[in-house]
């Protein structure tokens, strides 16, 4: 049977959460928003920013000595092909 | 008529072929994406309908053109050649919709008697060898494992239908319920009299099914975030 509810979370669907939650907040945001429209833990959360980074679809800016993460073409053009895939996938059923 | 009938057979499964292409590619870029090992099944199952299907054409291109050609050819001289075609395309078939099984159990968890055409029905042997070719091309006990298999498939994206709701969801249950249907068809074949009703059935029904699939990938790509 075809699970309705998630057990895990993919890499690249907590990926997905994290720029989608970046995305709602106009493209921009310190780490508190991001990991409360993530639900990860801050520990989890840097981790994850650490490697968005680092794949280029996500950068890091300094404001007034905070860490703001800021949302790349990349990343937004990452958003759009995974709400297509993820579609792709729910229509055959499959849990990504 | 009989030529005109292979044309139509022979464009519908060059386009069940490329669909089946399309959508696996689709696949591959969508497990490239996410890493779901569902999808890479997926993509390797209609990677392999595909290549069999476009096998399938091949060889029956080329035995039409030979027998159209060379209308007094020995029929036996083509018989192990489409035999071989048949096998492989049935097992290509098979595992494709193995693989599709297994996406979803890992998602939840006799040669036709054949004579020689005299001089005087040499220029009709070509149209009568084309219903010969037909039925060769269809292994029933083989056919029976295809409809278990897409069987099981098809209630799955039923299931995932009904609690979805989606349009796309249904458009997957719809693709794989009209391939069954088609290969229910191509197992009705056997059936002396009707078969070449059944065939012309059982290639626009599959034709439907990937129809539907295409049609759900267009719906898919047209997604916005």
């Amino acid at each position: 049977m075809p699970r309705e509810h998630k057990e895990y979370r993919s890499k690249a669907h907590i990926y997905s959460d994290i720029l989608g939650s970046l995305l709602k907040h106009g493209g921009k945001s310190g780490p508190t928003r991001i990991l409360y429209g993530a639900n990860l833990s801050y520990d989890r959360l840097m981790k994850h920013l650490n490697q968005l980074i680092e794949l280029g679809l996500i950068q890091e800016e300094k404001e007034n000595n905070e860490s703001i993460f800021k949302l790349t073409d990349k990343g937004r053009n990452f958003i759009l092909e995974f709400a297509k895939v993820e579609k792709f996938a729910e229509a055959f059923g499959i849990t990504i | 008529m009989s030529l005109d009938y292979r044309l139509l057979v022979f464009l519908m499964e060059l386009a069940s072929s490329a669909i089946s292409f399309v959508v696996g590619y689709y696949a591959l870029k969508a497990y490239k994406t996410t890493g779901a090992k569902g999808l890479l099944l997926l993509y390797m199952g209609f990677l392999v309908l595909g290549i069999g299907t476009f096998l399938r054409v091949l060889t029956a291109t080329y035995a039409s053109v030979i027998l159209r050609a060379y209308p007094t050819i020995e029929h036996l001289s083509l018989t192990g050649l489409v035999n071989l075609a048949a096998f492989v395309y049935t097992i290509t078939q098979l595992i494709a919709y193995g693989l599709f099984t297994a996406t979803y159990i890992l998602q939840a968890t006799s040669p036709a008697k054949i004579t020689r055409a005299n001089a005087e029905t040499a220029a009709i042997s070509s149209a009568a060898a084309a219903p010969l070719i037909v039925k060769l091309f269809f292994i029933p006990s083989l056919e029976l494992v295809a409809i278990t298999l897409l069987g099981f498939v098809t209630i799955y994206t039923f299931t995932n239908w009904l609690l979805k709701r989606q349009t796309a969801a249904a458009l997957v249950f719809l693709g794989f319920g009209l391939m069954l249907l088609s290969h229910i068809f191509f197992l009705l074949i056997i059936l002396e009299e009707v078969s070449l009703l059944f065939l012309v059935l059982g290639q626009t029904t599959q034709l439907a099914g990937f129809m539907c699939l295409i049609t759900m990938l267009a719906k898919v790509s047209r997604t916005n975030a």
